[in-house]
């Protein structure tokens, strides 16, 4: 409880390290932000032409329901990446100065997730040219799923950026993972097409009621089942839980092992 | 009022002969996870009171600096307890969270929000930030194009202006040409009075004499003398010349 109130007090802090990514991630690029669209663009592009002209998902209108899940995806891995490395990316400050050390998890989750955000406009430009479905009353759940998958990345986040301070493996460990993590959530098929003795690995992924839910309200136009939110608020709340309580514990020593 | 409460206080580090970070190296290596434990500090009391400016003496590697780190709470101690009553700011590093390719002004947002201060109190204090750092038209300039004398002033200037209850000092007092440095022992003789408790670490008796109002000898991880600062600094002259010969 003392932690988060310190969190708060730092908030500025937070808030312009925010800023300094968001800045800092184009600059001395030529075409700068505008990355922040390129880049899903030219995944769009390569995944619409592997999986509707080579591999037939049988799905129509393919690529508002690959884009609803890939936009999520992204900031889920771009913040487990990205905060498996941040504590020893900022190994200088950790050394130096003092700040509660969550602030750092906190800051790449929030970047990544803003990045997100623009990144929607993309997903209702895709919605708009591929003729889909707007339900306002299934968007008016966005937020709500949006906050759950905030919660899940950002006490991820905290866990391995923690442990990686101790065990710098872990930090290629998850991009492998993340690699074969990104085919066993339902992002390219649905999960109807997943054959039966697959469905417990799917169904023990906390990602799988999230993209599931983005794909219910942009895709299908329909709200989310609320027992689904309910469940996936719930491990996202729990994954927090842990990935403070170890952080907690693990960062005491973060100035030495660094 | 005391501000600072040290109560047996030891600390030790993990020296480690060749550290392997990586599986691989654990998995081949084993024996290069052997560490030593070194005692840093082992049993430091003191206390230090509201507007008090305590000097740290003590030859290389005794543990002052070891000191300062625990006050400002980036290091825990293995035993015992510091309680520190208010906003700490330290000119331990200088600069560290800078960015180069930001302009002074958005560095100093950064650098201040990281000492923990909200928008509304940098913001009234920006001005005198600027001014005091002397770098006028310089201040909207990239920091990458500083030199390294405009970058420690503002660095110095930022942490000093930002209305600490403690101030914590290593060895830094060589910023900048003669008149900064004098302007900074002005800043720092004011916000004494102000009522700001200053501990310094410095091997320059000189800076210690103007703004000290005690000396801690520290000596092999323990107190070895505690009091007035005319009477320590000649005693621990007189040790250190003696052990020269």
């Amino acid at each position: 409880m003392g932690r988060i109130r310190e969190l708060v007090e730092y908030r500025e802090m937070t808030a312009s390290l925010v800023r300094r990514e968001l800045r800092g991630k184009y600059k001395g690029s030529i075409l700068g932000f505008l990355w922040t669209f390129i880049n899903p663009l030219c995944q769009i592009v390569i995944y619409t032409v592997v999986f509707s002209m080579i591999m037939r998902s049988g799905l129509e209108n393919f690529n508002i329901y690959m884009i609803s899940g890939m936009i999520p995806w992204f900031f889920f891995s771009g913040s487990v990446l990205q905060g498996a490395g941040c504590i020893r990316a900022h190994a200088n400050m950790v050394k130096k100065i003092y700040f509660p050390r969550e602030v750092l998890p906190v800051v790449v989750t929030t970047f990544q997730f803003i990045n997100m955000l623009l990144s929607f406009i993309f997903i209702i430009a895709v919605v708009i040219v591929e003729k889909g479905r707007f339900n306002p009353v299934a968007w008016g759940y966005l937020p709500l799923v949006m906050l759950t998958e905030y919660l899940l990345a950002l006490g991820l986040a905290l866990l391995i950026s923690a442990c990686t301070v101790y065990f710098r493996d872990l930090e290629h460990i998850t991009s492998v993972l993340l690699m074969a993590w990104v085919y066993l959530t339902p992002i390219f098929y649905s999960m109807e097409t997943i054959p039966d003795y697959l469905l417990p690995i799917f169904r023990c992924n906390p990602m799988t009621p999230v993209i599931e839910m983005y794909h219910s309200i942009i895709y299908y136009a329909k709200p989310p089942e609320t027992a689904a939110l309910a469940q996936a608020f719930l491990s996202a709340i729990a994954f927090l839980v842990l990935g403070s309580l170890v952080f907690g514990k693990l960062e005491e020593n973060f100035a030495e092992e660094l | 009022m005391e501000t600072i409460s040290v109560c047996e206080v030891k600390k030790s580090f993990k020296v480690y002969f060749d550290k392997g970070n990586m599986l691989k190296e654990r998995i081949l290596f084993p024996n290069r996870n052997r560490y030593e434990r070194r005692e840093v500090l082992r049993g430091i009391s003191f206390a230090c009171q509201k507007g008090e400016a305590v000097g740290l003496i003590g030859k290389n590697g005794c543990g002052k600096s070891t000191i300062l780190k625990l006050l400002s709470r980036i290091l825990r101690p293995n035993e015992g307890t510091i309680t520190v009553n208010g906003r700490v700011s330290s000119l331990i590093e200088l600069g560290a969270g800078f960015h180069m390719d930001m302009t002074g002004r958005e560095n100093i947002y950064i650098n201040a929000a990281i000492f923990g201060l909200k928008k509304k109190e940098i913001n009234a204090r920006l001005d005198d930030i600027i001014r005091f750092s002397e770098l006028g038209e310089s201040i909207d300039n990239p920091v990458r194009t500083y030199s390294s004398g405009m970058y420690m002033r503002l660095a110095f200037s930022v942490a000093i202006n930002v209305d600490a209850d403690i101030l914590l000092v290593d060895e830094i007092l060589a910023v900048g040409d003669v008149n900064f440095q004098s302007k900074c022992f002005e800043k720092l003789r004011e916000i004494k009075r102000a009522g700001t408790t200053i501990v310094i670490v410095s091997h320059a008796m000189e800076q210690l004499y103007e703004i000290c109002d005690r000396l801690i000898w520290i000596e092999d991880g323990m107190v070895r003398m505690d009091g007035d600062v005319r009477q320590i600094a000649e005693a621990y002259l007189v040790s250190m010349e003696s052990r020269r010969t």
